[in-house]
């Protein structure tokens, strides 16, 4: 049967008198005869499930009218005028909208928070008698995630989760419906589906993207078509019988329940009901979700996992374990370290991140909850929360909007109490580890065996199926000979008897051997072969990747080799064509290193040079600033550019600080004094720092007095220091004129320093009639200036 | 309206090198620019809020509890068929910055520089993340949401920088203004963006020809496009 919901209140309420910025909840109380029409004017019209006026009714949205302390009264009284239109035959849906904010960290509405709002609100329609609760109009994955726990907790009836997606298919906050219905249905949502945002044609691939990724019935409910704005008012322009033509192509792709949002009418429900009661009931389009293929999700992405699907790559560096330096940021609540290596892995080729906190004698719950809600905005890749600490555990997959894996689970009666109903409850899958309380079993049967409990005692928790993620329990080989073939059987069975995706920690299996580089790797091609589908490795390994694509295009995952050829073609690892002119003297290679910009290569040349014997003043002059020299040049002629000019200024710099670590007593004589300050006012100092750089590695003395500088304090600076030239930098209209104040002030003061000006607001013409000696339109401008004005007059 | 810290999406590398004054096709240590994009994941920390209005079209006035009325002639043509404006403002915070500026302490100018430039198009592309956040939500009333104009450009002058914060409730974001009317943080904007009821505004075009980089006065400009 197709059940049809009703379709909009607001419209209806809006047109039955309720004026503007009036809460419309308030009515329930204060009109409820009105509301109570409504609702009989839709089931006249053909509505199986009316929904109650309680779109706006939670805590966070009716502060707005000063209602918040009458959540209950006003869901309350909105069932009780929705159950005065209808009959037994009819159902009522308690309406259940957003709260108007993000949750943490994509907004500032705490998770826990949220989810009180929610079951507030739940309890309320919950009490008050309603049939199904429907939590709708939802456009962050998080805030559904809140409600439908909340929703969960306060009732044990039905729960329908709506989420609004935009024209491009995602939520606005990504989320594509494949990826809520996987983490919707995980959850327990009973009906999942899409309202709002959109009208019917737009939503039909939504229906069938959310039918092919989801067994729950899907529920849609469209705008009579997209919104047009008429003389200042939000008008939905399609006709009860073009939604009517619509309906039919939605059930076929795969709705079961079908209504209205904004801008539809009882006639609009009439239409559908018309078109829709005739259906037969045809069959579900194939849900890709195969029982035995494991999804798992962040926010905007979904990674299947199993047989005849791509390997996944879970990346293990994220574990502080025999990590100095991780632990130790971890500790000191550092996580750039922890983001870091996420970026990181996910650029060397990981598809999944394994995420450990287990550093000793921390709040392992804190440290998760703030990982994974930085992970979560970093990165779209699905997550792994591995943990033995059940706190942990639950912080990291509350803070999670996606649905992860949990690593892991074993056959340990305790780690099935705690773990298993956390699962159940965030819609989490679970890394099944075949160990037991009698110890670590060492033959393939054995693991098989373990792993049958475990996966019987979560069936029994309320998983399902496609949460299972079984582990082959990798032991070292160097300390047991059969440790590889028991895993690759292991692996065997799985497949065989078991048939879900299988992962495994690889490394395990070298430890103690040296090249444990080749040993994992060979050690992953042979068990891609024997079923492998997700190892958990480090991502780093140039042997393992070239392991894993050289296995990709051997198993097929990589049809002909095309990515393989695609990354391993001769012609793409073409080095260098320029090489190297032939080698020249010392001196020249000092000079090409600093044009070069190569940092790295100028210290032992400059080394060398001095340990030859070489004159350091040789070495400045010829060596290195005849190559800053010509990196100027370059640059003003646009053959290279800024990074370019201070790559070479860096190569200068580590020059120069070797050439006094070699002759601590050299000295470098200066080419003079400059002083240099961006205007009171002005906090860009960006390009000021560009010029003190290279001025300084180009035999200047530098004073760089920074930003927002007075005048006062610029032209005591000048004369305090005899500065040959001043530099001022202003970058806006409304502190250019500190430019002409401070040359005032300087000129005023007597002091005998040229001036330089830049910026980019200021002009040649301005930095005349401000009085300035010179105006730079770069750094390297600047030097070629400040040379010329410091030679002696 | 709520708290919007958009997950920043990708960064695009050839505004990087236009930032820096890179030449696309320069030969460039591409590890140097890829460090400062991964850096800009790191440290940037997006942040935006917003408030609709009301706008008089007959004054040039956006209705805010205290009326903003605009006088530069290109933000009142921009707006001239906007029925409300949104005001936003968005920073992507401190660390970012302090970090450009320890670099330059410790003389690794290029990342400096690329890192700058790098906290350029993080607040561009987070920027873009929150005007598709408002488009969106202005599709589901019927509005077309124009591209964004900020204070700065097309000769709007950036003193109006204190108001337009205000209207946008900056403070919520610990966004302020400097006496010189500069932002605070710096890697940080602020913008209006119009909602029109339809998308044919000739206005819309000639103003977008006027705030290009060819119609800039700031000639000297390191991103700059020819």
């Amino acid at each position: 049967m197709i059940y049809i919901f009703d379709g909009a209140m607001g419209t209806m309420l809006h047109n039955a008198g309720l004026p503007t910025h009036t809460c419309p909840e308030l009515w329930n109380i204060e009109q409820p005869a009105i509301i109570t029409a409504v609702h009989k004017s839709y089931i006249d019209s053909g509505a199986d499930i009316i929904e109650t006026n309680t779109f706006g009714a939670n805590r966070i949205k009716l502060t707005h009218y000063g209602l918040q302390d009458q959540v209950a009264q006003l869901n309350t009284a909105a069932v009780h005028a929705a159950r005065a239109a209808c009959g037994s035959a009819t159902k009522v849906a308690g309406s259940v909208g957003p709260t108007g904010k993000l949750i943490a960290p994509l907004g500032d509405l705490k998770f826990d928070d949220a989810y009180e709002v929610f079951f507030e609100q739940i309890s309320a329609l919950h009490s008050a008698g309603v049939d199904m609760i429907l939590i709708e109009t939802i456009i962050d994955i998080q805030e559904m995630r809140a409600a439908l726990l909340a929703a969960k907790a306060a009732t044990d009836k039905p729960i329908i989760c709506q989420m609004s997606f935009g024209a491009d298919g995602r939520t606005v906050t990504g989320t594509d419906p494949e990826t809520a219905a996987i983490i919707l249905e995980a959850m327990g949502a009973d009906i999942i589906g899409a309202n709002c945002s959109l009208g019917p044609a737009q939503l039909l691939s939504i229906v069938q993207k959310l039918a092919a990724a989801t067994k729950c019935p899907i529920s849609i409910q469209p705008n009579a078509g997209m919104p047009k704005l008429i003389n200042k008012q939000t008008v939905f322009p399609m006709s009860p019988e073009e939604i009517g033509t619509w309906a039919e192509k939605l059930v076929a792709a795969g709705a079961r329940y079908i209504g209205g949002c904004c801008g539809t009418t009882p006639a609009h429900i009439k239409a559908i009901k018309n078109a829709v009661k005739d259906l037969g009931f045809p069959l579900l389009p194939s849900v890709q979700q195969l029982n035995k293929t494991t999804a798992l999700t962040s926010r905007s992405k979904t990674i299947y996992l199993g047989a005849g699907c791509p390997t996944a790559i879970i990346g293990e560096r994220i574990n502080p374990t025999g990590r100095k330096q991780l632990a130790a940021d971890i500790k000191a609540g550092q996580f750039m370290s922890v983001k870091k290596e996420a970026l990181d892995q996910l650029k060397a080729g990981a598809h999944i991140l394994d995420v450990n906190m287990g550093v000793p004698g921390i709040n392992q719950a804190d440290a998760m909850q703030y990982a994974i809600q930085e992970l979560s905005m970093l990165v779209d890749a699905p997550l792994v929360i591995d943990t033995t600490d059940s706190a942990a555990l639950e912080a990291g997959l509350k803070a999670y909007p996606g649905r992860a894996l949990i690593n892991s689970i074993s056959a340990e009666p305790e780690r099935l109490e705690t773990f298993l109903p956390l699962a159940k409850k965030y819609g989490a899958a679970i890394l099944c580890l075949p160990i037991a309380p009698g110890g670590v079993p060492t033959t393939a049967l054995e693991r098989l065996h373990i792993t049958r409990q475990i996966i019987q005692a979560a069936l029994s928790a309320g998983l399902r199926p496609q949460d299972f993620v079984l582990d082959a329990l990798v032991l070292t080989a160097a300390a047991d000979a059969q440790a590889g073939r028991e895993v690759l059987s292991t692996l065997k069975l799985y497949r065989e008897q078991l048939g879900y995706p299988t992962t495994m920690g690889l490394s395990n299996i070298s430890f103690g051997l040296p090249r444990r580089d080749l040993i994992n790797a060979t050690f992953c091609a042979m068990a891609l072969t024997s079923g492998l589908d997700a190892p958990i490795l480090n991502p780093y390994d140039p042997l393992m990747q070239n392991t894993l694509a050289a296995s990709a295009a051997l198993l097929g995952t990589d049809p002909n080799g095309r990515a393989y050829s695609m990354n391993y073609a001769p012609n793409s690892q073409l080095q260098s064509s320029a090489a190297d002119p032939a080698p020249r003297n010392i001196v020249q290679q000092i000079r090409q290193a600093v044009i070069s910009g190569e940092k790295e290569a100028v210290i032992p040349l400059v080394q060398q040079a001095l340990t030859d014997g070489m004159d350091s003043a040789v070495i400045t002059e010829e060596g290195l600033t005849a190559a800053m020299n010509e990196v100027g040049t370059a640059f003003s002629s646009g053959r290279c550019f800024l990074p370019q000019v201070l790559l070479s200024a860096e190569t200068m710099r580590a020059a120069f600080i070797t050439i006094k670590q070699v002759l601590p007593a050299h000295t470098i004589n200066s080419l003079g004094t400059v002083v240099l300050a961006t205007v009171k006012g002005d906090i860009h100092d960006l390009g000021k720092n560009i010029v003190a750089a290279l001025l300084e590695n180009s035999g200047f003395t530098v004073i760089d007095l920074g930003k927002d500088v007075s005048t006062e304090t610029i032209v005591e600076a000048a004369i305090a220091n005899k500065a040959n030239i001043v530099g001022l930098c202003a970058l806006m209209t409304t502190t250019m004129t500190q430019i002409d104040y401070t040359i005032t002030a300087l000129k005023a003061a007597g002091s005998n320093s040229k001036t330089i000006v830049g910026g980019a607001v200021l002009t040649a013409e301005y930095a005349a009639e401000a009085g300035a000696d010179a105006y730079a339109e770069n750094g390297v401008e600047a030097v070629v200036i400040a040379k010329r004005l410091s030679l002696p007059r | 309206m709520p708290i919007y810290n958009p997950a920043l999406k990708p960064l695009n590398m050839s505004e990087i090198k236009r930032y820096s004054g890179l030449d696309q096709y320069a030969d460039f240590p591409p590890n140097l620019l890829d460090q400062a994009c991964t850096e800009s994941y790191l440290l940037a920390q997006p942040q935006a809020t917003w408030q609709i209005y009301e706008y008089d079209v007959n004054t040039a006035t956006i209705m805010g509890s205290q009326p903003l009325t605009l006088t530069a002639p290109k933000i009142i043509n921009y707006l001239s068929g906007a029925v409300q404006v949104v005001v936003i403002a968005l920073t992507i915070g401190q660390k970012l910055e302090s970090k450009v500026n320890e670099y330059f302490i410790s003389g690794e100018y290029t990342s400096g520089l690329l890192l700058d430039a790098a906290g350029t198009a993080a607040v561009e592309v987070a920027a873009d993340q929150v005007c598709e956040f408002i488009k969106k939500q202005a599709a589901q009333q019927g509005y077309l949401a124009l591209p964004r104009f900020s204070p700065g450009y097309g000769q709007w002058d950036i003193t109006v920088q204190p108001l337009i914060l205000n209207l946008a409730n900056a403070h919520e974001i610990n966004l302020t203004a400097t006496d010189s009317c500069m932002l605070q943080p710096r890697k940080s904007i602020t913008a209006v963006i119009g909602l029109t009821a339809n998308q044919c505004d000739s206005n819309i075009s000639y103003m977008y020809q006027d705030t290009t980089c060819p119609q800039c006065p700031q000639i000297n400009c390191l991103a700059r496009k020819d």
